[in-house]
């Protein structure tokens, strides 16, 4: 145990950068060999990286990982119940054209009766969808005439018309595609495209612990900073795995640990956790140099001088490594005390 | 629809519209024909371009053409019995281009056509031919020969390789005065060359020598693309250069009537560099011919008036002060003095050009180069008598590691090797002409001539190491192969330093090699260093060897001081205390302090000791 504990003053931040950067700049050059080869959906590798290194609210290819509740999991036919629920049937997917009148504020639908059947809806579900976003509904066969109530000017109309297309008629907003798939211990499981946590746990029969997501952003909004931190380390341990590289998983649990610090999640850059550090000097040496040095100024910050980047600034031996210990007790003192200690005699 | 609504066809000439017609396709055509009967003159090219349904003639200069054989109804235009004529020479290439058999067309105009490679290629919808495959080639590359066993990749390298070659680059080269020059002594020419090596006659500017060259290792000392030289084959003239560096200086006007003189310096001149650095100067304050020189000798003397005008003295006309601004030789370098060249300018002001020879044997880490690519840096010369050899007795002068073929796919370099060594047995140059042969009839042809004359058919001889006098176990690849000298030498980019100049602003180290600059120590060296945990080592960097300076710094207030050395004691200019502090800081962090204070931004500095 002893020998797997980091020493102190060792620079963990500084190699756990180095160990996450050395794999990205391997990958990046490993961009253009597999040019062309890209069949997966889901964003991997550097893209993938930089995601979440920086944070951002919304993943380029969101996807989800639904568990079921114990009970059901090896259920197919309920797991294909829920599966249902969860994907999101708009209008447009259940009609086979529609035509606008935007001056009498007419829109017909061609509904297409193979689909619906398909998604197993009726056209009542979606009539009362419709309706319930406030217009006069008109089935005749299998055209569908909506009217709007009020006559509004022909921008606001469109609009209206293009937002009763995407209504949804079931499943969760967000997930665009829902698959059941099948684990080695034969339990079922659902995988989708696109993420909806918050809605999605609102459905009877998912395991609200084992529900998943790489929206880093909905997890911290469903379940808070410590599964996003958990999320952050699993997900970039796993890209880094993934692209055949390898990382001690202790330095990703740092940068994650960096990163949800402030108790939601930043982005490692100049509005996270660099633009946040303690030293002014830190801080002026990264980026927007005059804007940090003017607003020390204002609050009259005061730089202790304890991080690397200024004590290589102005010249000191850095408090990292060798340069950590300190003498707690100097040789002068050392001679005081030891005059005190004769006069004493 | 309206008859002038059809025309919607837009027709530029030279970029501005002209006119609208209905069938720009039609249109083209039309001018086409014309230049072909001669109506149009043969430098108008004509491009429809079918998204845009634009028409664009062109007859502006500066375009790039390129001649093709007009091919009608699927049948060549240059029929068998015209090239038989241009076989006998009755008619040449230019009563080709009267009679519209051969054309030329620009980049645009290419858009529009199909072009066959060969005459068997063409189709009922073909427009025009090659008039040889080896003519999409540009100089470079129709230079190199058997480019089409090669990789593509190696082709740019191989055509920039050509640019950076040494050779004869011009027949006058000791009436120029050229800023930098490379002369190779014994140039040769390719003993098998290319058409457009033949057409440009480039053999009466060689670029190269053909080297005897074995695909063998020397004791790990040719590894990742190293060559061992024959030192025997060096003393002999082989690579041997002469690189030419032009220093010139003239007597400038400055603004109120002065005026640099070109003269030995004397002492007093501000900035004097001692009298040994101008012994070697004549009493012009030039140097003179054939003088050997070395790194720091004063080449052209010359004197100039101070940066900043003089204070008008009580006495009159003070002694002109002076400040020393002599050419002097490039660190590293040496030579003798090949020429100088003594003019006036434009300006009416004089102008000295003095020319350096240098003589540039090979030496380790000199940079070689086949015409396929394949670079190499010296990493050995040997002695003959410890290279190996044959039974003939042959020795190479040039061993390349086997490794570097594989890999590249230069399967060119080998069959080059093989077409010069029977070249240079049959006594003939060959043809080594893009896509003109086959690679393996080529093959047999060079083994029937190896064979002959009682060498293996594939170019593998029995090789002995020179060291132990042993015979390799296994047959070695030899050949002859023509290689450039590129004029990337180690001489021109050898650079050391320990201490050195230094920036006036920052006080850390210069950069670059004509400054006598460091080594910069950048931001990832520093993360390795603090990943590391080695904290002296960082500061001996960022501070001891770079920007170290004391300053004062006021115990009291914590601002910058000074030390009077009038009243022996240091004082704060802030607030008059005289309690202050040495202290060790970087003197980019003094100019940071500076800066912050233009911003009207005060800092104090609270002092600890440790």
């Amino acid at each position: 145990m002893k020998e797997y504990s980091i020493q102190p003053g060792e620079a963990v931040g500084v190699v756990a950068a180095e160990s996450i950067g050395e794999p990205s700049t391997q990958m990046l050059l490993r961009v253009f060999h597999s040019a062309g080869i890209s069949s997966a959906v889901v964003t991997t590798g550097l893209p993938r990286i930089l995601e979440i290194i920086d944070a951002r609210k919304k993943p380029k290819s969101p996807i989800m990982h639904i568990n079921l509740v114990k009970s059901i999991e090896k259920n197919y036919e309920k797991v294909r119940d829920i599966r249902k629920k969860v994907e999101e049937v708009k209008v447009s997917d259940l009609i086979k054209g529609f035509t606008e009148n935007l001056k009498s504020g007419s829109m017909t639908l061609d509904l297409d009766r193979e689909k619906m059947s398909l998604y197993e809806i009726n056209a009542r579900s979606v009539i009362s969808k419709i309706e319930a976003y406030g217009t006069d509904t008109e089935l005749v066969g299998d055209t569908l005439r909506v009217k709007v109530k009020k006559k509004e000017d022909l921008r606001s109309t469109r609009v209206s018309f293009v937002n009763i297309r995407a209504l949804s008629v079931v499943g969760v907003p967000g997930i665009l595609k829902a698959i059941v798939e099948q684990s080695e211990d034969g339990s079922f499981y659902i995988t989708t495209v696109g993420s909806n946590i918050k809605d999605v746990l609102e459905i009877e029969g998912v395991d609200k612990e084992r529900v998943f997501s790489n929206n880093i952003a909905e997890i911290m909004d469903a379940y808070g900073v410590e599964a996003a931190r958990n999320v952050i380390a699993r997900d970039l341990y796993s890209t880094i795995i993934a692209e055949g590289f390898n990382t001690s998983f202790r330095h990703l649990s740092l940068i994650a640990d960096a990163m949800c610090f402030y108790g939601t999640v930043k982005g490692v850059g100049r509005h996270g956790v660099a633009g946040l550090k303690e030293s002014v000097f830190a801080r002026a040496a990264f980026e927007e140099t005059v804007k940090h040095f003017v607003n020390a100024a204002i609050f009259s910050e005061k730089d202790e001088l304890r991080g690397v980047a200024e004590n290589i600034l102005i010249g000191k031996q850095v408090p990292v490594g060798t340069g950590f210990v300190k003498l707690a007790v100097k040789k002068e003192d050392l001679k005081k005390i030891k005059n005190s200690d004769k006069a004493r005699e | 629809m309206t008859e002038d609504k059809k025309e919607n066809c837009r027709v530029y000439l030279n970029g501005k519209e002209l006119t609208r017609v209905a069938d720009g396709a039609a249109f083209a055509e039309e001018i086409r024909k014309n230049r072909r009967q001669g109506v149009l003159s043969g430098e108008v090219n004509v491009s429809f371009l079918k998204k845009l349904n634009e028409v664009h003639i062109n007859t502006d200069k500066g375009r790039v053409r390129v001649p093709y054989i007009i091919v009608e109804n699927g049948v060549s235009k240059f029929t068998p019995e015209l090239r038989s004529k241009v076989a006998n020479k009755e008619v040449d290439f230019n009563y080709l281009l009267r009679r519209g058999i051969i054309e030329y067309l620009d980049a645009e105009e290419e858009e529009n056509i199909l072009a066959a490679v060969e005459e068997k290629d063409i189709g009922p919808e073909t427009t025009h031919m090659l008039v040889d495959p080896a003519s999409v080639l540009g100089i470079t590359m129709g230079v190199n020969v058997y480019p089409e066993h090669n990789q593509m990749g190696r082709h740019s390298i191989s055509s920039n390789f050509m640019k950076q070659s040494q050779g004869l680059y011009a027949f006058n080269f000791g009436n120029r005065y050229d800023a930098r020059a490379f002369l190779l002594y014994y140039p040769q020419t390719p003993l098998v060359t290319s058409v457009a090596f033949r057409t440009l006659n480039l053999k009466t500017h060689p670029n190269g020598q053909n080297f005897v060259v074995a695909l063998a290792t020397y004791y790990g000392n040719n590894m990742k693309d190293a060559v061992i030289l024959n030192k025997a084959a060096v003393d002999r003239g082989l690579g041997r250069s002469i690189f030419y560096r032009t220093y010139s200086d003239e007597e400038r006007r400055y603004p109120g009537g002065q005026k640099d003189k070109i003269r030995i310096p004397q002492p007093s001149t501000e900035g004097f560099l001692g009298e040994h650095a101008y012994s070697k100067l004549g009493d012009d304050g030039i140097i003179e011919k054939e003088t050997l020189v070395e790194e720091g000798d004063v080449l052209i003397g010359k004197t100039s008036p101070p940066r900043f005008l003089e204070e008008q003295t009580t006495f009159g006309i003070s002694e002109e002060k002076t400040r020393d601004n002599s050419v002097t030789l490039r660190m590293g370098e040496d030579g003798v003095i090949d020429n100088v060249l003594i003019s006036e300018t434009s300006g009416a002001t004089k102008i000295v050009k003095v020319r350096v020879r240098h003589i540039a044997i090979p030496e380790l880490g000199d940079k070689f180069a086949s015409r396929h690519g394949q670079k190499g840096v010296v990493g050995l010369i040997v002695n003959q008598e410890d290279m190996p050899f044959t039974k003939d007795g042959i020795v190479p002068d040039l061993l390349l590691n086997p490794h570097s073929l594989p890999s590249r796919m230069t399967a060119g370099h080998m069959l080059e090797m093989l077409g010069v060594k029977a070249a240079s047995l049959a006594g003939k140059p060959f043809d080594g002409t893009a896509f003109s042969s086959n690679g393996f009839d080529e093959m047999a042809k060079f083994g029937e001539i190896l064979e002959g004359n009682g060498f293996d058919k594939f170019g593998d001889e029995e090789l002995y190491d020179g060291r132990s006098g042993r015979k390799f176990r296994a047959k070695i690849f030899t050949g002859v192969v023509y290689y450039n000298r590129l004029y990337h030498m180690a001489i021109t980019h050898m650079q050391v330093r320990s201490r050195g100049p230094v920036q006036i602003l920052t006080r850390q180290p210069t950069e670059g090699k004509a400054r006598g600059g460091g080594m910069r120590f950048g931001e990832m060296e520093r993360d390795a260093l603090v990943g590391n945990g080695a904290s002296l080592l960082i500061k001996e960097r960022m501070l001891d060897q770079s920007d170290k300076t004391m300053i004062w710094v006021c115990k009291n207030c914590g601002d910058i001081g000074y030390f009077n050395y009038i009243k022996n004691t240091p004082v704060c200019p802030s607030c008059g205390s005289n309690s202050l502090e040495r202290v060790e800081i970087s003197n980019a962090f003094k100019l940071l302090l500076y800066e912050i204070k233009s911003l009207h931004i005060k800092t104090n500095m609270k002092l600890k000791s440790e």
